[in-house]
């Protein structure tokens, strides 16, 4: 069974341009949401250049995912109103979306319930930024798509793996790869320079007891891929709900009504078309 | 909340969510009771459904539904709050199937 240490494969795969397996749009915005000071102004034209792009990210910002149903109509508008960093993390969001359909279906399904949940939660604590909290839910598990595009035969061997032996996606890939795609996630997000926040909740989500920077973000992304789990939405690589960090779980201080608020807007939503 | 195909609707139904045109406008506010005159509107419409109270339409009968629910949490059952949270979304899924 084919073993590797991913970590000694960190540079490659941040210099994600130069991988084979990744499609040219993900090459094209990868190489412009690394840019040290990308300006407001920047990304807009960026996006805005593009008419295919610019209305594939206006349709998941009005999607009921973001909560702006049919209110955005410019891509300037939308980064006035989400920020640069809602906007990048939008934008890597569709591409991610495009080779999900293609490699793992129900990864799509997985992210977008978790990218709800993760707003819903944000919004019933008060957070400030609902929607960065949902973009970490949408791209927590990005490391997976960048294992499954470039390390095809041992991504399959660790889903095998892991419905076997009956353990976690993430012990499987311990095995397999020796690290998990919350490591390979974080070297991305670090390398697209993400906020801090977002780079912890990629790094911890299913470690959140780890998390420095952003502990209360990373336990919501961390219960709401538990939740999605739970309810049985979507593929994530195994077919078990993992258990939740109690501290992290008491942390967010949900009631039993909370959470069936969660699913109930989780699964409206995802009712609606969810095709970018 | 089901969403409904426009030619199902009938009078008497009541929006679960507002109806909004493509330019953003709210066009009927959730919670309203359709009637033979909103009907005939909502036609004229391009909206290819709306969302109306009462339980969707489920996809698997709902034995089938709790068993999976069983299998995915036959691990973890014990473990700090997941026998509340599997305990939480079977209620959840009993109500989809009309049990209040
Ligand atoms: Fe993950
Ligand atoms: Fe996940």
């Amino acid at each position: 069974m084919a073993s590797i240490d991913i970590r000694t494969h960190r540079n490659k795969i941040e210099n994600i341009s130069a991988l084979p397996t990744v499609p040219g749009t993900l090459k094209r915005i990868s190489s412009i949401i690394e840019k040290p000071r990308l300006t407001l102004e920047e990304l807009s034209h960026f996006v805005s250049n593009d008419p295919a792009l610019a209305s594939r990210v206006l349709k998941m910002i009005n999607s009921a995912v973001y909560g702006f149903p049919g209110r955005i109509s410019s891509v300037s508008h939308a980064i006035m109103l989400l920020g640069l960093n809602v906007v990048k993390g939008i934008l890597l969001g569709t591409s991610i979306f495009e080779i999900m359909q293609k490699v793992m279906k129900g990864l799509w399904d997985h992210s977008l319930g978790c990218a709800i949940a993760s707003r819903v939660i944000a919004e019933k604590l008060g957070l400030k930024y609902p929607e960065e909290v949902s973009v970490a839910g949408l791209l927590h598990d990005l490391g997976k798509v960048i294992l499954i595009l470039e390390y095809q035969e041992n991504y399959d061997d660790s889903i095998r793996d892991a419905t076997e032996k009956g353990i976690a996606i993430s012990e499987a890939e311990k095995i397999h790869f020796q690290e998990t795609h919350a490591a390979v996630g974080m070297w991305l997000s670090q390398k697209w320079r993400f906020p801090a926040n977002l780079i912890d909740v990629m790094a911890f989500h299913h470690s959140p007891a780890a998390a420095k920077v952003a502990p209360l973000e990373t336990a919501i992304v961390h219960f709401s891929d538990i939740l999605v789990r739970a309810r049985g939405i979507g593929f994530a690589g195994d077919p078990f709900v993992p258990a939740v960090n109690p501290v992290s779980f008491e942390m967010l201080r949900l009631s039993d009504g909370d959470i069936r608020d969660v699913l109930a807007e989780m699964e409206d939503s995802l009712e609606q078309p969810t095709d970018f | 909340m089901p969403k409904i195909p426009i030619d199902k609707l009938e009078p008497g139904m009541k929006l679960s969510k507002p109806l909004v045109s493509r330019g953003g406008m709210v066009l009927l506010g959730d919670g309203t009771e359709l009637t033979e005159k909103w009907i005939d509107r909502i036609q004229d419409m391009e909206v290819d459904g709306i969302y109306v109270d009462g339980p969707s339409e489920q996809k698997e009968s709902k034995e089938e539904s709790l068993a999976k629910l069983d299998a995915r949490f036959l691990s973890v059952e014990k473990e700090p709050y997941m026998g509340r949270l599997k305990r939480i979304v079977r209620d959840y899924i009993e109500a989809l199937y009309g049990e209040h």
